[in-house]
Formats: C-alpha cells, sequence, structure tokens
C-alpha cells in the first residue's frame, strides 16, 4: 500500500494542515502528539496555532527534484575527488596504519592476534588484501615505514576507507533530503562533512573509523527512511527500512564499540516511538502495539547481534594458526590454534612426578633453599623462623619439587597416577627434603599474608599434616587431568584457603633479593595463577612430542572468552598519549592529532577539522538547545510562540540529531581510556544534520514538509473504519504529501556564504590533509589556530 | 500533609513522650560499652591520627573534607588530649597511652544518637502517624551497620547526621507557605546542613544533587502556575538560589579556612602540594635563594606539572635499557638533587672559581650530579616502565673526571609566557623563569610524567626525554641556586605568596586527583552492586577473642530494598497503565504515595547509583546515606499501606510490633559483632545467614567460660598458635584501606 516512489503528486495535497499531528520524518508516532492534546488545555482560548504554506504545483515538483539530483551528483563526485586526491601519499605508514595494516596483514597469513575492536572493518580490509592477492607479509611495525619497497597493496588498503568516506557524504545529503528539508539545508550539512579536514584526513587512511562513521550514517538514513513509512507499517518498505537499519547498526557496533552509541540514539528514538504507539489515544490494541514491539526488537537487537556474532565466527574462521595473540587466551582457547606451543608441549602430570612450578605474571619459579626466615623483621614482627620458600627467576635445582598424594599410594603402585584439578596433594622439595607448608604467620612484607614455609617429614607426617595439603585449582575450574603449560591454576591451601602468590618486590639480603612467596588471603586474584613449566628428568613414553590435533570449542565459548578479554583490556588503556584529548575540547576544535612528519620536505599529516565548520555547527547545537529552552519554558506560561506544527517538527526532525549528537558525545565523559580528536567524528555529523535542520528554521519555508502518504492515510483510515472506530479522528491527522519544500532566496543567499567560508578554510588547511605541500615557517605560523600543535614552525 | 513544621516544641505531648524514650532507648544502645575495645579499630587508624595531626599542627593531606576531622579533633583537644599517640596499627592500645578515645569516639556516637529523633519528626512531616513514625525511628536505631558505624572514630556517622539533617529541614521546608519566616528558616536550614553533609565527605555532593533535582522539579511547577507572578518567581528563584548556593559554599570554605589555620607546620602531606604551597607552612619556608644563574652554579631543578619533585640521582642503576645510574622524581629535600651546571663547551674549566657568567635562553649545558660526579645523559633507548617509540631513557652517565659526551648536552629553552616578565624571559633566574631542556642531539625534551617507577627505584617517579611530550610536563624551574663568586648583595628571590583562594583551590584538586588515584583493591571493599543485599561486610578489629565486624541489620536491609524494587515495579506499571488510558493518577493517595514515597526512593537513587561511576575502592558503609532514605521511603509506604488497606488500629499495631520485634532481634543475634562482646563458634556460626558473610567464626571459643579465665589469650584451644594467629589477625587490618599510604611520597633509602 506503500507508494513505490516518493512523487508528490498523489492527489489531497490540498488539504489543509489542520491537524494537531504533524510529526516529522523520524517523529515518534503517526499519531498526534499525545502531550498537545494533553497539555494544552482546551480552555486555552487563542490555542496552538499552524503555519500552512502553498503546496507546491507538479511541474515546480519536478523541478525541485532535478535540483536534487543534479546537486547530489555533484556533491558525489566532489566528495570522490576531495577523498581520493593523492591517495598515494605519502607511501609509508601512517599514525594508527601500523595498527590496522598489521591486523589485515595477521588476517592474509592466519595468524591468530588480539585487539580491543571487533572484527568487522579489520576483516574488510582483509578481503581487499586478499582480492588484490597480497600475502600479508608486511607487519607495518613503524610509523613511516616505506610501503613501495616492502611492495604493500596500502593503495587498494586506503582506497576501501575513501571509497567509504566519499559515500558518507551523499548518504548525509540524502538523510536531509528526506527528512523533508530543503535544497539550500541538505547542501549546508553536506558541504560540513564534504569539506571537513578531518573527516578527509580520517577516511583516507587505513584505520576503522572510515566504516565506522559509514555505517553510522547509514543507521540513520535508514532510520529516517523507515519513519517515512510508519503510516504503512508492516509494508514490504516499511520492513526493508527496518531491516535496514539493523544491519547497518550490526555493522557499525561490529566496527569499534563506540557503535553502540548509534544504538543508543536509534534506540532512544524507538523507545518514544513505541510510548506513543502505546498511547491509548492512538487507538492500537495491545496485540498490535506487541507486534509493533517484537518487529522492531528483532530488527534491530536479535538480527544485528547475529550479525555481529557472525563476524566473529568469520575471525574465528580466518585465524587459525597460532600468533601473537595467544597469550591473551586461556590455553584451551590456545589449543583451537594450528602451531600453538602450549598445545605441542603440554604434557600430563602424575602422581610424583618432579615438576617446577612457574608464576605467570612474574615468571619466578617456587623455590626453597636451607636459608630460615629471621627471627624479627625490621618492623619488629616475628617470623616462624622455618625454611625460606621464594620465587626465583632461572632454573635451579632448588626448584624442584616432587607432587604427592596428600593419601599416598603403596609402594609399588606409584607410577602413572594422574593429577587432576581438585585435588588436594602435597609438595616435596627434593634438595632439602622437606615439605611445603603455609600457616597463620604473618609474611615478611605483608602483614595480611600468610608465610610459606616448610617443614620436615616427621612434622608433614605427624602435627602439621594439615597444613602440608594444597588443592589443585585449575584456572577453569575443571577437575580435568592436570597439564604443564597449558594447566593454569592456583595453589590452594586446603585449610586456610589462601592462595600462593608472589610479587615483584625483592626479599633483603637474607633471602638473596629473590621473590617473596606468601599466601594471598584474596584467593581470587588472577595473580595468584602459576603454571607447571616442566616436569624434570621425564623419562617415560610421555617425553615423545607427538603433533597434536587442533582441538575444537564451541563457538559461543570462544566468543565469550575472547568478548570478556577485550573488555577487560579495553578498560586498561589508560596510559597516556601525547595527543590525546578530552571530550571538552572536541566541538571547539581546540587541538590536532600529528599523524606523520617529514622532515625534508617540511609536510606533515595533521588531523584537525575544519575549525569554522566546527564552530558553525557547534554553535547551531547552542542555538538549538537554546530554542528548546526557551519554547519550554515561555510554553509553561502559556506563551505559543512557535506555530504548533513548525514545533512538533523541530522536536521530531532537529530533536532526533540533537539527540544522536548528544548520544555520540556525552557518553565519552564517563570513559576512562585515553581518547583522541576522532572520536569526535560521528558526533560532528550528527551536528552536520542539525546545522541545516536550524538553517530551514530560520530561513526556510517551515510550513510545507513531506509526512505521511495520501495512500498510506488512507489505507489507515480504511482499517479503522473496518474497526468501528471515529474515522474522523484518522482523517485528521493526514498531511500532504508534499515533498521538496522549496528553499528560499534568503535560505540559498546563507547557505552560499557558509558553504564558500567553510570551502575556503578547508582549502587553508588542505596541506595538513593530504600531507602536501611542505610549509614554510610563516605559513605553519599562519595555520597555528587554537593550540594546534604543528611540526615546523620554527 | 502537615503545613506546619514538625518541630519538637510543637508537637503534641504524646509525641514529645515517643521522642524523649526512643531517645533515650538510642542513648543505651549506641553507646552500650562504648569504650569497648579499647584499642584502634579500623580507620581510627586515620582519623584518630589526623586529630593528633590537627593538634599538633602538622600539615596533612586527606581525600576528605576537614569538618568531621575538626569535629573529633575538638572532642579528644576538650577532653585533653595531646596529640602523642600514632594511632598507627589496628589494635594498638589506647588505655595504656591514656588516649581520651572515649570522648573522641562520643562525638559520632551523638550524632548517631540524634539521628534518630530526626528521623522520627522527618517522618512526621511526610505525614506519618507517630506510630509510624516511631516505627522508622526505631528502624534506624536497631540497624546494625549504622549502630556499628557510629560507635568509633568514624565520618560516616557525622555524614548520615548531616543527611539526615537536610531531609528534615527540606521536607519542612516543602510543608511551608512560601516567604513566611519559618520558609526562610527551613532553606536556611537546609543550606547550612547541604553545607555541612559536604564538608564531612564529598559523597554529600549527593545529597545536594537531591536536593537540587527537587528544587528544579519545583521551580518547574511554580513556573507552570500561572497565580505566580514573574516577579514573585523571580524572588523564589533567588532565595533558594542564596541558601542552598551560597550557604552551603561559604560554609565549606569556611571549614578550609579553619583547616588551614589549625595546620601551620610542615607534616607528612607536604608532599603533595605545590612548592608555593609548601612555603606557607612553618619551618618550610624557603630561605631567599640568589636569583640569577649562572655556570657552576649548584643548583635543584624542580618539575613544574606533577608533585614528583626534584631531578634526582643516586648511586643506583637502571635494571634495564642502557642499565647505567637511574634518574628520577624525588619529593624531598636530599643532596643528591643538587646539579652542577657545566658548559657545554667548556666541562675542563672550573666554572666555581671564575665570576659568573649568567645562563641565557638557548645556552647549551651539561648537568653533574654533585654527589656522583655522572652527568644526565639521554640516549636511544626506551624508558624503564613507558616503552614508547617517542621516550628515550635518560641516566645519568659517566665518571669523575670523564669529561662527558655529546649526549650529555641539552638546550636551554625559556618558555616566555610561564616565565615572570622581565629579566627571567631573558636569563633564567631561579624560581621565576620555566624552561624546557632539549636534548642537543636527538632533540628531545627532558619530560617526567605520574608513572612510578618499580621498587628498585623505591617508586619514584620516571623521568624520560621525550620527543612528543606535552608541554607542562616538559617545563622545569630552579628552585635552589648557589654560586661562590656571586657577592653577598646579589639580587634574591623566593616563592610568591599565596593567599587562601588560591590555597583553597589547589587543595581541591589535589584532594579529587589523590581521590581518583584510590583504585587499588582492598580485602574488605566491595561494590555497589553488593550493597542492596547485604553480600558482605567489613572487618573492623579483631583481637582476644572477639571481633568487630561491620554488618548490617539484614532484616532491615532487605525489607528496604524489597521497598525500593516495590515503587520501582508499582511507578512502572501506573506509568504504562496511564498511557493506556487508566486514571490512577487522580486518586490523591496514589499522588501522595508516589509524591512523598518518590522523593526519599530519588534521594536513595541519588546517594547510589553515582557510586557506579567510581573507579575506586568503595566500601559497604558507603551505602549508609542511601540506607537512611530507604527506610525512610519504606516507612512511608506502610504508612500509606496501614492508612488505605489495614485501617484497623489493632491490626496496625500487631503488625508494626512484629515488624520491630524481628528488627530486634536480627539486631540481638548481630550485636556482638557491633559491640565487641564475648560470642561462641556456635552462636556465631548461627548468625552467619548469608555465605558470603565472611567474619571469621574461628575466633571465637565453643563456649562462653573461656572468657572468664584471664590467660585466654594463651590457654585457648581453638587454634593451637594464638601468638601468631593475632600477629597476623590483628596486623591484618594495618594496611587497612590505606587510604593515605598509597598516595604518600616514597621514601629514598639513600
Amino acid at each position: 500500500m506503500a507508494p513505490k516512489a516518493p512523487t508528490p503528486e498523489k492527489g489531497g495535497k490540498k488539504t489543509k494542515q489542520q491537524s494537531s499531528a504533524s510529526a516529522g520524518p523520524v517523529s515518534s508516532a503517526p499519531a498526534p502528539d499525545t502531550s498537545t492534546v494533553k497539555a494544552e488545555e482546551v480552555d486555552d482560548s487563542s490555542g496552538p496555532i499552524y503555519l500552512v504554506a502553498k503546496p507546491l504545483t507538479p511541474a515546480e515538483a519536478r523541478r525541485e527534484e532535478i535540483y536534487y539530483n543534479v546537486a547530489l551528483f555533484v556533491i558525489t563526485i566532489l566528495s570522490f575527488f576531495t577523498r581520493f586526491y593523492m591517495l598515494f601519499h605519502p607511501d609509508q605508514v601512517v599514525f594508527d596504519e601500523v595498527h590496522f595494516g598489521k591486523f589485515a596483514s595477521y588476517y592474509l597469513q592466519g595468524t591468530y592476534f588480539f585487539d580491543v575492536h571487533p572484527p568487522f572493518g579489520k576483516l574488510l580490509f582483509a578481503l581487499v588484501g586478499w582480492l588484490v592477492g597480497y600475502d600479508g607479509a608486511f607487519l607495518f611495525d613503524n610509523i613511516g615505514d616505506g610501503y613501495t619497497h616492502n611492495k604493500v597493496p596500502y593503495l587498494a588498503y586506503r582506497a576501501l576507507p575513501a571509497l567509504l568516506g566519499s559515500l558518507t557524504v551523499p548518504v548525509v545529503f540524502l538523510t536531509m533530503k528526506h527528512s523533508g528539508y530543503s535544497l539550500a539545508a541538505c547542501l549546508v550539512s553536506a558541504a560540513l562533512v564534504l569539506f571537513d579536514n578531518g573527516h578527509i584526513t580520517q577516511t583516507r587512511l587505513i584505520l576503522l573509523d572510515a566504516t565506522l562513521i559509514f555505517s553510522m550514517s547509514c543507521a540513520l538514513y535508514s532510520y529516517v527512511k523507515f519513519m517515512r513509512y510508519r503510516n504503512s507499517p508492516f509494508s514490504q518498505k516499511w520492513w526493508q527500512w527496518l531491516l535496514l537499519t539493523g544491519l547497518a547498526l550490526a555493522c557499525t557496533i561490529s566496527t569499534k564499540y563506540v557503535g553502540a552509541f548509534t544504538f543508543f540514539t536509534i534506540g532512544l528514538a524507538v523507545i518514544i516511538d513505541l510510548w506513543n504507539l502505546l498511547d491509548i489515544d492512538n487507538g492500537l490494541s495491545l496485540k498490535q502495539f506487541a507486534q509493533h514491539f517484537f518487529a522492531r526488537a528483532f530488527a534491530l537487537i536479535a538480527m544485528p547481534f547475529m550479525i555481529y556474532l557472525f563476524f566473529f565466527q568469520v575471525h574465528f574462521w580466518v585465524l587459525n594458526k597460532s600468533g601473537p595473540g595467544d597469550d591473551f587466551m586461556s590455553p584451551e582457547f590456545q589449543e583451537t590454534l594450528g602451531d600453538n606451543e602450549l598445545a605441542l608441549l603440554a604434557k600430563p602430570i602424575n602422581y610424583y612426578d618432579t615438576i617446577a612450578i612457574k608464576h605467570k605474571d612474574t615468571g619466578a619459579y617456587l623455590h626453597s633453599h636451607s636459608d630460615r626466615y629471621p627471627l624479627r623483621y625490621d618492623d619488629g614482627r616475628i617470623s616462624s623462623q622455618g625454611q625460606q620458600v621464594t620465587g626465583y627467576p632461572h632454573k635451579d635445582a632448588n626448584n624442584n619439587w616432587v607432587i604427592l598424594p596428600a593419601a599416598g599410594f603403596p609402594e609399588n603402585d606409584r607410577l602413572g597416577h594422574p593429577v587432576n584439578g581438585g585435588d588436594i596433594v602435597q609438595l616435596y622439595h627434593v634438595v632439602t627434603g622437606t615439605y611445603l607448608l603455609t600457616h597463620d604467620v604473618a609474611s615478611p612484607y605483608y602483614p595480611t599474608n600468610q608465610e610459606f614455609t616448610t617443614v620436615s617429614p616427621e612434622d608433614a607426617a605427624g602435627p602439621r599434616h594439615n597444613d602440608t595439603l594444597f588443592e589443585i585449582r585449575l584456572s577453569n575450574g575443571k577437575k580435568e587431568q592436570f597439564r604443564t603449560k597449558g594447566g593454569l591454576f592456583k595453589l590452594i591451601h586446603f585449610p586456610t584457603k589462601v592462595a600462593m602468590w608472589t610479587h615483584t618486590k625483592p626479599l633483603p639480603d637474607w633471602a638473596y633479593r629473590q621473590q617473596e612467596v606468601n599466601g594471598n588471603k584474596n584467593a581470587q586474584q588472577l595473580s595468584n595463577t602459576w603454571l607447571v613449566d616442566e616436569i624434570v628428568d621425564l623419562k617415560d613414553d610421555r617425553m615423545k612430542v607427538e603433533k597434536k590435533k587442533v582441538k575444537q570449542l564451541p563457538f559461543m565459548k570462544k566468543w565469550l572468552e575472547l568478548q570478556i578479554a577485550m573488555f577487560r583490556h579495553n578498560n586498561a588503556l589508560t596510559s597516556s598519549h601525547p595527543y590525546a584529548s578530552l571530550p571538552p575540547e572536541w566541538p571547539f576544535m581546540l587541538r590536532g592529532v600529528s599523524f606523520w612528519t617529514q622532515n625534508d620536505t617540511r609536510s606533515q599529516i595533521y588531523l584537525v577539522g575544519n575549525p569554522l565548520g566546527w564552530w558553525f555547527a557547534t554553535s547551531c547545537l547552542a542555538v538549538l538547545s537554546g530554542v528548546f529552552v526557551a519554547d519550554q519554558l515561555t510554553r509553561r506560561r502559556r506563551y505559543y510562540v512557535l506555530a504548533e506544527n513548525v514545533r512538533t517538527r523541530l522536536y521530531n526532525s532537529a530533536g532526533f540529531f540533537l539527540l544522536a549528537w548528544a548520544a555520540h558525545y556525552f557518553p565519552f565523559y564517563i570513559m576512562g581510556r585515553q581518547l583522541f580528536l576522532h572520536h569526535y567524528l560521528p558526533a560532528h555529523l550528527t551536528s552536520a544534520l542539525v546545522a541545516g535542520a536550524l538553517l530551514d528554521f530560520f530561513y526556510g519555508n517551515p510550513g510545507v514538509f513531506p509526512v505521511a502518504y495520501q495512500a498510506a492515510a488512507a489505507a489507515s483510515t480504511k482499517a479503522a473504519a473496518k474497526k468501528g472506530q471515529v474515522v474522523e479522528s484518522v482523517v485528521h491527522r493526514l498531511q500532504p504529501p508534499t515533498m521538496y519544500p522549496p528553499s528560499s532566496l534568503i535560505s540559498y543567499a546563507v547557505s552560499g556564504v557558509i558553504i564558500g567560508l567553510i570551502f575556503g578554510v578547508y582549502w587553508f588547511f588542505k596541506p595538513f590533509t593530504y600531507g602536501d605541500p611542505g610549509l614554510s615557517v610563516p605559513e605553519v605560523l599562519m595555520r597555528k589556530w587554537m593550540n594546534f600543535d604543528l611540526h615546523f614552525a620554527k | 500533609m502537615a503545613s506546619t513544621s514538625t518541630k519538637f516544641s510543637t508537637l503534641p505531648a504524646k509525641d514529645k513522650a515517643a521522642i524523649l524514650s526512643i531517645t533515650g532507648l538510642a542513648v543505651l544502645v549506641r553507646l552500650y560499652k562504648i569504650w569497648q575495645p579499647s584499642s584502634v579499630v579500623f580507620d581510627e587508624v586515620h582519623f584518630g591520627g589526623f586529630a593528633s595531626k590537627y593538634i599538633k599542627g602538622r600539615y596533612f593531606m586527606d581525600v576528605h573534607p576537614p569538618l568531621a576531622k575538626l569535629l573529633i579533633t575538638l572532642a579528644g583537644y576538650l577532653a585533653g588530649y595531646d596529640g602523642d599517640f600514632d594511632f598507627k596499627d589496628i589494635g594498638k592500645d589506647y588505655i595504656e597511652a591514656g588516649v581520651p578515645y572515649v570522648a573522641m569516639r562520643l562525638l559520632p556516637a551523638t550524632l548517631g544518637v540524634l539521628v534518630i529523633p530526626l528521623s522520627f519528626l522527618t517522618l512526621k512531616a511526610y505525614g506519618c502517624t507517630s506510630l509510624t513514625s516511631s516505627l522508622g525511628a526505631l528502624l534506624v536505631l536497631f540497624e546494625n551497620a549504622l549502630t556499628t558505624q557510629s560507635r568509633f572514630i568514624l565520618l560516616d556517622s557525622p555524614l548520615v547526621f548531616f543527611t539526615a539533617l537536610t531531609a528534615y529541614a527540606w521536607a519542612n521546608f516543602q510543608n511551608q507557605p512560601a516567604f513566611r519566616s519559618s520558609w526562610y528558616w527551613y532553606l536556611f536550614l537546609t543550606g547550612l546542613s547541604l553545607g555541612a553533609t559536604v564538608s564531612v565527605k564529598w559523597v554529600g555532593l549527593f545529597t545536594i544533587a537531591w536536593v537540587g533535582v527537587t528544587t528544579v522539579t519545583g521551580l518547574w511547577h511554580l513556573l507552570g502556575d500561572l497565580s505566580v507572578s514573574p516577579k514573585q518567581y523571580v524572588k523564589h528563584f533567588f532565595w533558594r538560589a542564596v541558601f542552598l548556593i551560597g550557604v552551603p559554599v561559604i560554609f565549606y570554605m569556611l571549614m578550609f579556612g579553619i583547616h588551614f589555620i589549625c595546620l601551620v607546620n610542615p607534616g607528612d602531606g607536604d608532599g603533595f602540594m605545590s612548592s608555593e604551597f609548601q612555603a606557607t607552612l612553618n619551618n618550610k619556608k624557603m630561605v631567599d635563594t640568589p636569583a640569577d644563574v649562572a655556570f657552576g652554579s649548584h643548583i635543584t631543578i624542580r618539575h613544574l606539572n606533577t608533585q614528583g619533585g626534584y631531578l634526582h640521582s643516586h648511586d643506583h642503576l637502571y635494571p634495564t635499557g642502557s642499565k647505567q645510574q637511574q634518574i628520577t622524581l624525588y619529593p624531598h629535600k636530599d643532596d643528591n638533587n643538587l646539579w652542577l651546571v657545566e658548559n657545554a663547551t667548556e666541562v675542563d674549566v672550573d666554572m666555581r672559581a671564575l665570576p659568573p657568567v649568567y645562563l641565557r635562553d638557548g645556552d647549551v649545558i651539561r648537568l653533574q650530579h654533585v654527589s656522583t660526579n655522572r652527568r644526565l645523559h639521554s640516549h636511544d633507548l626506551r624508558p624503564p616502565v613507558t616503552e614508547a617509540d617517542w621516550q628515550n631513557e635518560v641516566s645519568a652517565y659517566g665518571y669523575k673526571g670523564f669529561a662527558g659526551d655529546a649526549n650529555d648536552n641539552f638546550r636551554i629553552e625559556i618558555l616566555e609566557s610561564k616565565s615572570k616578565p622581565g629579566k627571567a624571559q631573558e636569563y633564567v633566574r631561579a624560581i621565576e623563569t620555566k624552561f624546557r631542556l632539549v636534548h642537543t642531539i636527538t632533540g628531545c625534551v627532558l619530560f617526567s610524567h605520574k608513572v612510578k617507577l618499580p621498587s628498585w627505584a623505591y617508586e619514584q617517579q620516571e623521568v624520560t626525554c621525550a620527543k612528543q611530550g606535552t608541554l607542562p610536563n616538559s617545563i622545569w624551574y630552579i628552585e635552589y641556586n648557589e654560586h661562590p663568586t656571586l657577592p653577598a648583595d646579589a639580587e634574591k628571590v623566593n616563592y610568591p605568596k599565596v593567599g587562601f583562594f588560591k590555597k583553597f583551590a589547589e587543595l581541591q584538586s589535589v584532594m579529587w586527583e589523590t581521590n581518583a588515584g584510590l583504585i587499588a583493591s582492598h580485602t574488605w571493599d566491595s561494590r555497589p552492586e553488593a550493597w542492596p543485599y547485604l553480600r558482605r561486610g567489613i572487618n573492623f578489629w579483631v583481637r582476644d577473642h572477639k571481633q568487630v565486624y561491620l554488618i548490617g541489620n539484614i532484616f532491615i536491609w532487605w525489607l528496604s530494598t524489597a521497598g525500593l524494587v516495590i515503587y520501582a515495579l508499582f511507578k512502572i506499571v501506573t506509568i504504562l497503565r496511564w498511557q493506556r488510558g487508566y486514571k490512577d493518577y487522580s486518586l490523591p493517595s496514589v499522588q501522595a504515595f508516589d509524591s512523598t514515597v518518590g522523593t526519599n526512593f530519588v534521594a536513595w537513587a541519588l546517594h547510589y547509583f553515582p557510586f557506579y561511576l567510581m573507579k575506586r575502592q568503595l566500601f559497604l558503609h558507603h551505602y549508609l546515606p542511601a540506607l537512611y532514605f530507604a527506610i525512610l521511603g519504606v516507612v512511608i509506604a506502610w504508612d500509606l499501606f496501614c492508612k488505605k488497606v489495614l485501617r484497623h488500629r489493632a491490626i496496625i499495631t500487631a503488625a508494626t510490633i512484629g515488624i520491630l520485634a524481628i528488627a530486634v532481634y536480627t539486631f540481638v543475634m548481630l550485636s556482638p559483632l557491633a559491640y565487641a562482646e564475648p560470642w561462641t563458634k556456635y552462636q556465631c556460626e548461627n548468625a552467619k545467614l548469608m555465605k558470603h558473610w565472611d567474619f571469621d567464626c574461628n575466633v571465637f571459643p565453643t563456649d562462653l567460660s573461656k572468657y572468664d579465665s584471664s590467660h585466654i589469650a594463651n590457654v585457648s584451644s581453638v587454634d593451637g598458635s594464638v601468638v601468631e594467629a593475632s600477629s597476623t589477625a590483628t596486623s591484618s587490618f594495618q594496611s587497612a584501606k590505606d587510604t593515605i599510604g598509597e598516595a604518600l611520597p616514597p621514601r629514598d633509602e639513600l
């Protein structure tokens, strides 16, 4: 029932706009704004007012369509030109190409790596490399490494972000167009992205942001399109755009986790939409509402999640060999990778084996020697004066311990009994002939932790027996066979439940500055993890190194483990970087990021947004917020300044863009990790949309805008009539299907000036965007705006 | 709702009697054996210690504002405490040292008692009956965590008290007709108690947020009320701003004024503050130093941006990189901070014997470490901790008589914008000139940042040479300057004087940074998600088979949480029903429920959820203000339930008594942990209602008669090695919540 194309000529355009429902393209509901109905008391004699504009004639509409298409064509061409210009320069590794180029190479080689970003964006690069037949031999080790002599197909790599970056501009244009803004407004929004030095710099290098921003803009665009079909729910077009929104969202979050902000934006809009659908005045039954709810839940949550998982599945399929990321994963995971050292060397441990136990974090071996703890420590505390147990980093006979069962096997039946996770064992120190023990005496450095020492066999068999018992608690919590290398474990003291632990602070000279080993009461800590490095003097058939079959793990298990490791690692990215910046600086474009420099030509690539464009967009955000606040305050006092339909549209469309901006910006404030200017680019794109919307608000022809289609409206009227509802209330909401509000002359003039100025500033900063040409000192100084810390200023 | 204020004097006699008897009961319950235990408990280590430092006037740094600490000090001072006890370890004996600890504990305890009548009056202000108001006050009284926390020298009892005072004043303010004298009074009282709350702990900001949110919604409603003229509206707005912003700010700053007046001597907190700040303390005033720096001068060089201190070296080598001598930042004055300025081109000439040649912008110098004769040196190796490409290691290299090499050369670049205008922008002058040191060969800049070196460098701050370092971290200046041939009447300089506002601002930012840096995990810390269901407590003190363990009254705790959940569900359901056209909201009882319970629910949420954003270590007692509001909310809801549903007086009384009985029973069951009373292992294990409660039942004997034995510490058969056990157990809290120890400047072992 929905029209195939949004042609304007479908009759009924003469219907006066008189309803209170004037939802914009991204408005929340086909229903009248309930707040309007509820808030505007009927007794208010002045009442809301409506602006009505003269609709277009068919000829005018056709002409408008042509204008839009020509403009779209021109900006697309310009977009490709600005992004692809001098793509080959520099033929060196620039900034974070170090990472993402490297990851592409790892994919091509199939070697496992670990990164905090989800795989989609990186897989795309790998796909490009695979398509041009690259083998991934170059590992992008340092910024400034040459591409040409290393034979890296870097142009193909860079063509991908440049392509996506170029396509972002027309998507912005179309988003504005289908939100019903005038051509002048569409052009301003598109130009703010088109001539933005920041977007260009970031989207022509081997970085993830082009994919992120393109997917994110597609998500916004699809949702805007979807909302255009809100009056014909469950139609084919409705489903199509809803599913495309979900797909775009999935790609966004599968590129970088900041894509969650896009989810948040769409999610909030959907919640508001559903909230209005729930409104009793809207006439939907709860069953119909449930259909709406589940359709969105499927398309915007369930399906994107499946797609997200799918990318991880591809990630695991491709990366099937051991690589630099192995150490981030558990032993089980590592054994699913080919050529993994762990899988190769791990040996099952039996009772009565002599083993060397190694601390995972510090690499020290569990060690003991005949020296004893001093009676008194410097702080006056007293020790047990037992034999010292320390951590020692080198191989030594004093690292040898025999693993014994708590109960013991008969003399003649000691071989071949496997040690399992959860077993209670004793550890016998071979050289001094004593047993490992811990007890309720404070350790040398930590009054909170228990001292580790050893006792004689008599004590170990007699009065102190219980204190010599330890549980082998495997890190995976399983009761399986205990193995060397892979079998990470905690040694939990059986009676007191402390975990054996060591740290790097060396003990004083009485312990030869070896590491302290003590019992940590917080057994949960990951730093309590140990592993058996080797079985000393292994003689039986376990000696043979046999090539083991690569194991399999269920996908969900691998995914969950990786996901947890990624989040843990992401939160740990708190170290400082010289060009890191903080969110409050971004909207004002105070400082950029140095990407690349070349001394002999005095050229540099410096990520900086088009300052004028950013300041303009930011001031638009402030103005729009001001308009909202002023509107709320005046209405509270019963002054109706804005025409009702203009107001609704401002809230539903410009308000949506403002919401998108806030959702892509403010969450950064609570992020602990290091942040960079490029994190603002998605927010900048939404601020460009706000700028266009505001231009129309002030200079456009606000009374005319597209809303529902006549056909859809008629259909819903019919449906309503069938159910015996008051038909009038539906008809009431019908809007003329006018597309293309004509731009007023003044809006063309204003947008022309804005675009001209933005283009000028873009041109001015162009040398930093393309890294060419090099500039003289005065030329650099001239561009040293705000706190730009440019190179070659001296 | 009552339109009058709930002041004690205006209450009916029945209520007066109720308040008096409940307060009397509170005195008995809260002050019972307050002298027990007679040794340092948990964070008394800190807050008792601060009292000592206040009395001695020794400057210290703490992450909490001063009000409660000042009050505790006052109590101790009035009781004749001389500040000689150091509160160093948990379990350290008070009696022998003659510390008036009971007087000091009485301060939080008294405030804890006063919360009880306050909660009664607050509930009355929300329109509750006398019976339910009494119930609410008694639930607050028989809350084990509030009881335990208020019995020791800790800040949370003052915090809860001032929070409760705010809640009382604010609830009454809502009931007053606008612009009457009582209206002004309650508004003022709200502002004052807000100021006090935030002057005890910064979590008082949550209370301010609550008052702020309710004020904004109140003003929003007023704005829609067309009977309020714009002029009146401005008046509403103005007085709220004055009392709710002006008064707290002035009060807060006043507390810091007193803080600075009390702390006039140097102490262990100096290292946190800037040199200008430190120069305001007695004895720490720096001697005037000659202004002009010359080749041959002995100087100390300070890092401007961090409080890491002086450029330092000592006779220890890096275990990594070049394995040459370490260069660090060291916060204290020390001979190892002393450097000799040499002219890079004339190293052989003894500049100390010649007339001074002043250092200018652009001069290339070498810095020789005076005590080891090694020179500041940099080369293309990664630093020990920050292994970034753009960072180079800085070391001390050479030996006596060695002429040095080109890697020792640094060029002085004066930063004009940061230096004092005039001569200091051309010549290098002590204190006034801020400069960078550029390594001439590699072009990197001497740099330091808040990264600690490992223990092999005594956890001093890392110094590197950075090619892309941020400017603030690359700025240095000279503090001490000496040259033998400078004339005696040479111009001298010193730090500029700093006034109160500058000191105040600096201390705020240092407190903030220190607070944010408290991220190390602690044995007894917990996360916010564990608090509402009382997953686990805090071990405060163990000794002589007795224990103090902070744990809440699980019945009250769960009751309040259940109330919150029910309220949230109620709210969701009514909103959804409203959207579907049901008219619940036209019922006055629903509206009343929504506003009175709702405001306490909001208060709870604002005192609870912000903790999720905090990365620092958190403890169960951080939940106490939120718990207070949760109890108020649930009691108000109970009141409405009684009025609307139960109705019959007998039923209501019986139900109230039933609730109270369970609460008191639970309280008594867990009370030995609050009072450090004798207990048996069996009783202890029975009281362990949740498996995560980790008080140690093994410390208690199997039989109460064991406590009668005077040799209990030695003869106990509970655990074989008592001496050892107590040595671990008591000292196990030595590092308990070591808020300051974490951040204290490390000691140089040289």
